[in-house]
Parts: structure tokens; sequence; C-alpha cells
């Protein structure tokens, strides 16, 4: 079948693309290779979900079924069950093939949108050793079984890494009726949001310990022990450490963008995000009519900016810009995105989204569009877990630039 | 006769006066006490005198140290109590499975025992997969005999069988400009042993390299090949078992009895057998089964080797296995071939393997040192490696005996007994011919007929990744779960899942899936798909979903059921 657009993935920011091209009067397919929408979000039944977009605090699940209803109350196809197999592109058109239980399938659209989603990086991705045993799982596969198939993967758990997923594993591991020996960061500051670390840690007693990581994992057929040991500032083990006995081991050591279908597409990947670069409306710089969003553009830590940006990728689909693109300069920042500016567009708002490297109590954001500052913004509490959000109505001509400095108490 | 004066005179020398050294089973055993596993080692190495002796039986204890009883399985039971096989193959390795498939061939019955949860799980699955050329085994060995056949059954095998093998070569790249000189030597070695080579230069390196980290040149051995050892192993025991045999997962041998020099039953922790002929294709343990049936005569000295898994994004950096040249010194120390960077069957691109002696047979851990070590090393060969394309990593132990020989021989001393022990790499490469000289044996012992009813054509599970579009929707028709995605990664069906588990050779857990269909093998290593395998495995078998193991009974992937999902 032919649409106006082909979205590979029915996450939040697949359905965020979806609304928005069929608001416009698109027609929109959703490819998800999962049976139900809603990607990731199905199994997030923790809630904090929605706050800035709905003003409410939802479930991940209640998130998910607001979007699928609209997307597909608005006329959004969905191809559940289906895993895309090859995409090619002829004549400016799209062709994506999959294959699902009801056989193989090709569709067709002028724009391709990639909402692929993330990955969770594995514990031998971070260097622990030690046996092989049952009981050593990503934060996200723990999720699934206690959540979506209720049952309990171990009773004493230790936690590695102080990411949102592993914060909210702790308190979820400890509401089901295990224990939580503790979480531990091998950095020197935590990986997650400030709220999860009091609501799911503090509020339960959990202890964080930093700079402190697993190196080692003992047992044959089930974990039985972890050692922990702590790390200077190039996370290399220090001393030998200490022997935990536990019966499970989490680990929560970051998000990888599933981007190997966009680098099959001959795409490269920006150092920072480990997705690809986009100009404002999250279209592709080398290559047109593709847009990336959600968490296989940048791992964001907030699903409502997942939805914006979709948004903001929904609303552009088919606009046939003449881009001019000038890369944007930054100053003190880990990434930004987009990472380009396409100063042929329309004057208007525009988001920016971006991380700082490290932590600082205040901070000044400012924009320069052609070496004239017309943006400033004062931020506390800066820290790289928690992404800034800048919206600037700016037209720049030759460039664009954004800085964060840190201003004195 | 042994030359025990010469070894006295050898140990001593190295201030090991206090090592006993005696003749016994026409090799020497040594005994007493050390304090370190190196001294230990030293004192099996100096003993071995291969023209007059049968072999290093080592029994030196290491001060303080009480080694780990093997792993044994956790059920007992009398399932084989009172069997007669004309047959009992020890050990489901791929060396048992390709024995165990070889007898078949004959009018007989086999039962195969293993002690793990599948086969293929020690040294089979731990290795890089390599059917090696056999140019740098030292000429005139059984290594380098049964490698040299085994390598060119392989083809057939690999039809027969239904399991890929691919032959890019093997790119050995010398150290240093003078090597080149050496040549000649090389060519020759290859002509005796009837392996092909060929000279490379550095610029034509680059073909099979992309950045090449030595810049001397090399030469090529066309015929190295690579495989899923596990997946070969896998295959063998299905036809096997396709063709009458019995294979036995969770089995453990106890105890073997003789009388008179003749085995005449053998205990298990599922009953007594009683076989007519024993063969040991024990690994690591075959020193300690061979002990059990009186023909003790060499000593595994087990040693560590860590590999590591990259992404198959990395593939694009070598095209064919890449080695360096390494003269082998006469010390007999750090017997590895150097090991190297190898393409895998599947794409990947893998690292290793190292070295490590211990003394413990089963410790299949890894250790941060010895992976940097791993990394390091490689990476010189092949510079352009990254840690970030590091998938994963593991470790295997090798049976190496003080010979850093195999030990295939009918037992001169025991007339009911065959050994295929102390094979380590290339054991993979070898098993096929090894298991050709076995049935020899049988057939003379037994007297035994060929079995005209033998199908050596086993149908593997499809790869669905890899079928053309109308081969892929004509079998989605047929059967839909295979148009089903279940690992994103590596792309596998539900329908071949289902399918691992309904094979000749029966089995229930994550880690068996894994080795047949590659589901949880990719970059994710099975996070997503995980929890998916084990609802499947459990829908598929009737096995509550909390009893579903990782690797057999006692590795339950999640044990408990959460409160409230009664």
């Amino acid at each position: 079948m032919r649409y106006d657009v082909i979205i590979i993935g029915g996450g939040p920011a697949g359905l965020g693309v979806a609304i928005k091209a069929s608001e416009r009067g698109k027609r929109a397919l959703i490819i998800e290779r999962e049976k139900r929408l809603g990607g990731i979000l199905k199994q997030c039944v923790h809630d904090g979900f929605g706050l800035l977009r709905f003003g409410e605090k939802l479930t991940g699940p209640e998130y998910a079924h607001r979007d699928v209803v609209t997307a597909l109350g608005m006329g959004a196809e969905a191809l559940t069950g289906s895993f895309v197999i090859s995409i090619t592109k002829k004549e400016g058109e799209y062709f994506v093939a999959t294959t699902s239980e009801r056989g193989l399938r090709s569709d067709s659209a002028p724009a391709l949108v990639f909402a692929t989603g993330c990955r969770e990086r594995t514990a031998r991705q971070v260097n622990i050793h030690g046996t092989r045993p049952a009981g050593v799982l990503t934060a996200g596969s723990c999720q699934h079984l206690v959540n979506l198939k209720g049952l309990l993967p171990g009773k004493k758990a230790v936690i590695l890494g102080s990411g949102d997923i592993g914060l909210i594993m702790a308190r979820r591991l400890t509401l089901e009726g295990a224990e939580v020996a503790g979480v531990f960061e091998a950095k020197g500051e935590p990986g997650g949001l400030q709220r999860n670390i009091r609501q799911c840690l503090d509020d339960y007693g959990i202890p964080l310990r930093m700079k402190t990581t697993v190196v080692e994992v003992y047992g044959d057929k089930r974990v039985e022990a972890v050692r922990v040991a702590p790390v200077d500032d190039d996370m290399r083990p220090v001393s030998a450490g200490e022997i935990i006995p536990c019966d499970l081991l989490v680990v929560s050591v970051g998000l990888i963008p599933e981007n190997e279908l966009q680098t099959s597409l001959g795409l490269t990947l920006e150092n920072g995000t480990r997705g690809v670069a986009v100009d404002q409306y999250m279209m592709c710089v080398d290559r047109e009519g593709v847009y990336v969003v959600g968490n296989a553009l940048h791992v964001h830590d907030l699903v409502d900016f997942v939805t914006e940006g979709a948004m903001t990728a929904g609303s552009d689909l088919g606009s046939g810009r003449e881009r001019q693109l000038i890369k944007i300069d930054t100053k003190n920042l880990s990434y930004i995105v987009p990472q380009y500016f396409d100063v042929s567009a329309p004057a208007q708002k525009s988001v920016f989204y971006m991380r700082s490297p490290r932590s600082m109590r205040r901070g000044v954001l400012k924009v320069f569009a052609d070496g004239v500052e017309v943006l400033k913004k004062r931020l506390v509490n800066v820290r790289p877990p928690e992404m800034i959000r800048l919206e600037c109505a700016v037209a720049p001509v030759d460039s664009l630039e954004i800085t964060l400095e840190e201003e004195s108490v | 006769m042994v030359k025990l004066s010469v070894i006295r005179k050898k140990l001593d020398r190295s201030g090991f006066t206090s090592v006993r050294a005696e003749e016994f089973n026409g090799g020497v055993r040594l005994s007493g006490e050390l304090d370190n596993w190196e001294d230990i080692l030293e004192c099996g190495r100096l003993a071995v005198d291969k023209k007059h002796s049968r072999g290093v039986i080592n029994d030196i204890a290491l001060k303080g140290y009480t080694p780990p009883p093997p792993r044994m399985p956790a059920l007992t039971d009398k399932a084989l109590e009172g069997k007669t096989p004309d047959v009992l193959v020890i050990g489901g390795g791929i060396v048992g499975a390709a024995i165990a498939r070889e007898l078949t061939k004959l009018k007989i019955s086999v039962l195969l025992v293993e002690k793990e949860y599948d086969v293929a799980t020690g040294q089979s699955a731990r290795n890089d997969g390599m059917i090696h050329a056999g140019i740098d085994i030292k000429p005139s060995s059984n290594k380098v005999k049964y490698n040299v056949r085994g390598n060119k059954l392989y083809d057939k095998l690999s039809r027969e069988l239904d399991v890929p093998i691919e032959r890019p070569g093997q790119l050995v790249l010398y150290t240093a400009p003078w090597q080149k000189l050496l040549y000649p030597a090389i060519k020759l070695r290859g002509a005796l042993n009837g392996i092909p080579v060929y000279p490379v230069s550095d610029k034509k390196a680059k073909e099979f390299v992309e950045v090449p980290g030595l810049r001397f040149g090399g030469f090529m051995c066309p015929s190295a090949g690579v495989v899923s050892p596990y997946l070969m192993t896998v295959a063998l025991a299905e036809n096997a078992v396709v063709n009458g045999a019995e294979i036995c997962l969770n089995t453990a041998v106890i105890g073997i009895h003789s009388n008179n020099n003749h085995i005449e039953y053998v205990d298990t922790n599922r009953g007594r057998i009683y076989p007519e002929v024993v063969v040991n294709a024990a690994g690591v343990f075959s020193d300690k089964i061979a002990e059990m049936a009186g023909d003790r005569h060499f000593t595994i000295h087990p040693r560590r080797g860590v590999e590591a898994v990259l992404d198959k994004t990395a593939f694009k950096k070598a095209k064919c296995v890449v080695g360096k040249f390494v003269i082998s010194g006469s010390s007999g120390k750090g017997h590895t071939k150097g090991g190297g960077v190898i393409v895998t069957i599947d794409h990947n691109l893998l690292i290793g393997p190292s070295a490590h002696e211990t003394p413990e047979r089963e410790n299949e851990a890894t250790s941060a040192e010895e992976f940097e070590e791993v990394f390091d090393k490689q990476r010189l060969l092949v510079p352009k490696l990254e840690r970030g394309d590091i998938i994963t990593y593991f470790a295997g132990t090798r049976a190496a005996t003080y010979e850093e020989e195999f030990v295939v021989e009918k037992s001169p001393v025991t007339d009911n007994f065959i050994q295929a022990a102390g094979i380590q790499s290339p054991g993979v490469t070898a098993a096929p011919a090894i298991a050709e000289d076995v049935r020899m044996w049988v057939k003379e012992c037994l007297s035994a007929e060929d079995n005209p009813d033998f199908n050596p054509i086993r149908k593997g599970i499809p790869v669905v990744r890899e079928l053309g579009e109308s081969e892929r929707a004509a079998l989605i028709k047929e059967n839909p779960d295979f148009g089903e995605v279940v690992c994103r990664c590596e792309q596998v069906t539900k329908g071949e899942i289902l399918s691992a588990l309904s094979s000749p050779l029966p089995v229930d857990s994550v880690d068996a899936v894994k080795r047949r269909v590659r589901a949880g093998m990719g970059r994710c290593q099975g996070g997503f798909c995980q929890p998916l395998v084990v609802q499947i495995i459990s829908e598929k078998l009737g096995i509550p979903p909390e009893k579903v193991t990782k690797k057999g009974a006692g590795s339950e992937v999640a044990p408990y059921i959460k409160e409230g999902s009664k």
C-alpha cells in the first residue's frame, strides 16, 4: 500500500508523529514489531508520565493508551506484530518490507520516520567479569518479567546503575517483596532524575553508593554473590572491594539508540547522541524525507519531550522545504538536538534539547543568531541526567550558537 | 622402557627433589606436594618423553588446595538401570557426538551420556569455531593427522547435516621482515601434510584486512574455515539420535567396574549400565574416566582461554581469519597458537583466545586481566578493533595433556575401552576423523556389521533471515510462526525457536535454544527476547514459566511468582 508516511516503531515517538501527521490529513502507517502499540511504556507501570503534557501523573500504559486511541481515531493505520526486513528507495519513494505471521508485505511512502527506540547496555558491555549464571538481567528485562509476566527473578538484588530504570526497579523489586541490598553507581553523580532518587530509594531506605561498581559475578547456575569495588574517575577499580551475597544482579548502565536500520541506509551517527544528525524538524541532515524521533534520536528522560519532538516531525512531513542547513555551534554542552538548523524555514518557535556535561548550581544559556545574542536564560541545578529544553523563536542567516556557562553563586 | 633416571635428573636439576617419579602403566607417575601450580606444571612438562613413555601421570598435590568436585546433575533416578548398549560413549561434546553418529553407521546400539543439560556446553561451545588448516601443528602428530583428515571431511559433513561452513582462509602475518625467509620451510611443511599454502604480500594482505597491524606480509592457508562448533555438535547428536542412538543428558558417570582388564559395568546417577564397549570422550575429565577404566596414562591440566565477540558491524574490518606467525619454542610452555581475529560463520568477529593454566577444570569465569590480555594482543593484528564493538566474552577450558597431544587409541590395557581423550584445539576440526577411527575399532571389537539403514541427512532448522523472498513467504504461509520475529537483533522467528524445542534431541532451556537458533546472541544479548523465549518454552513444553531455566535445573530465569499473580 502507498502512504504519505511510514513510521517504524509504535511507541510514544511513533504515535506522536502519527497523531500530528493524521491531524494534517496525511495517511500514516505505523509498523510495530510487538503485538500491541505503546512501545516500552506498556511495562512502565509506575506513574509520573505526562506531567508536562497533560498536567497529570499517568502510568506508562495510560499515557500510551491516550495516544493509541488518538492516533487510530484520527485514521492512522498500524501494522502490529510486524518486523521490518528491508528498506529500499526507488525514485523518491521508500519501500518498506515487513514480515509477520500474516506473511511478507511491502508498503511505500515518500517520507520515512524512524521511531525505533533504544536498547540497554549489558553487563558484559561494562566490563563485568566472572561467571554467566541466571539472575543477571538488564533493568528493562527485569521490568518485563516482573510487570508483564508476573514473575520475580530473585529475592535479594544488587542494582548497578542509578539511571531512572535502575531506580524504578529498586522500588518495584522492594514493593514485590525482594530485598534490594543497594544501588551502586560507578560515576560520581547519580544518573537518574532527583525525584526518582527521592521517591524510589530514599522513601524505601535503599542505600545508594557512588563511585562503586560491580566487577565480578559469582555462582554457577544462579547468581550467588557479586563483588563490588570502589573506582577512580576513569572507572577503574582502586581496591578489591567486597563480596555481597545476592541472587539477582540488575544492570541499568545506559541506553543505546537502536539505529541499525538507519546505518543500513548509510546514515551516519553522531558521537554525542549515537543517533543521526537532524534539523529542527527532526529530518535527517543527509537524507531528505527521513525523520528520526524519540530515543532512536537521542535518549530522553521524559516521555513528554519524546512526544513533543515527534509532533514537530509530524508537522513537517511533506513540507518540501528547500533546505539550507547550518550547523549549530555549541559551547559547553555534551550534545544538542537538533544539530543543524534550516535557515530557509519560516521564522517560528523552535525547540532545542541539550545536556550539560557536568552539574552546576546555576548556569546561563545564551542563544546567538548571526553573532547577536537573542536569548538568555538562567538555569538552576543543572545536571547531566536532566535534559535541558529551550524554546526560542530564531531566524538566523549564517550562524546559530548556543552556549552554557556556569554562574558563580 | 621409561627412562626414569633421565626424568629424575631433570627434576633434580630444576630443584624439584621432593617430587617422586615412578613408572606406572607404561608412563611416568609424579607424586608429592608443591606450593604452586606453575611448579607442578613444570614437573609435568619435564617428565614428558614421548618416545619412551605412554605419558605423564601428574599426581603432585597443590599444597592447601582441594579441587572442587565436578559439577553434577541435580537428578538421581534409575532410568538407565540395567541397560545393555553395545557401546557407551561418555561425553557429549563435539568428539562424543561425532563418535555417536559415526557408530550408528554400524548395526549396534549406542548410548551417549552427558552430565550437563545439553550437548556442547564445554570446550565444544567455548572455542572460536575454526576448521584449522593445520599448518601450525607439529608434523607427524596425532593432532595434525586428525586435523588434516578432519578438515577434508567438513564439506561433506556440512552438506549432510545442513550446518553451514565457510572457508575464508587463514592469513598468517609475519611479525618481522626476516620471517619471509622461512616461507620455503612453511611451504614444505604444508606439502608434507597436504596443506595448501601461498605467500601474501603486504599489499595483498589489505584485501583481507582493512588495516593490517603488521606490515611484513605473510602467507595464506586457504583451506582454513569456520563453523558454528555448537551447532555442528547439536547436528551430529541429532543425526545420531535419528539413526537410533540414545543420548541421555544430565547423566554423569560416577564409577566404572572392571574385572580382568575388562569393563563390566558403569555406574551413573541414573543407574548401572552394562555396555560391551566404552568410549571415553569426556573432555576435561577424560583422565578421570581413564583412571576409572583402569588405563590412566595421561593427565589433563586445564588451560582456560578467553574469547571476545564483536558486533557484526565490525565484520568489515577483517574478511578472513587473521593470525600472527609464531615460532613455537622448545620449552613446551604456553601452548597456544597465538590466537587471532576470527570471522565467525555468523559474521561476527571473535578475538582470542588467551591461555591461562588453572587447576580448576570447570571454572569458566572470565577475569579483567585475561580479557585485557586478549584485547590488547589482537589489536596489534587488526588495529581498528574497538572496545565499543564488543558484545560479550566467554571462557572455556581446554583438556590439555602434558604431551600436548590427542590420546586416540584402542586401549592396550582394558580390552573393551577406547579413548578419544585430551582433545583440545584443533578438536573441532579433528572430531570427524577421530570418530571414523573409533568406528573402525568398535567394528573390529564387536565384529559389527554395517547399518544399511543409516541416513546421513539431517534437515536443519530453516534460517529464516537468510531465505529469499518467495521461500520466506511460502514458509510463513505453511507455518505463520516463521513470520513472527522474536529476537530482533538476530532476526530469529518464533517458528525457529519452536523447531529447536521439538528437535530430535529435546531441550528445554534458554541457552540451548540460543545455541540452536541464535536467539539472544546479538548485540542486546537477550535483553529484549529472553522473557519472550521463556514464555515460548513454557507454552510449548507445558512448563510453568517460573520453572524455565537458563541452563538446566537450578538456573531458573525468574524462579518466583509475584505476590498477587498466583
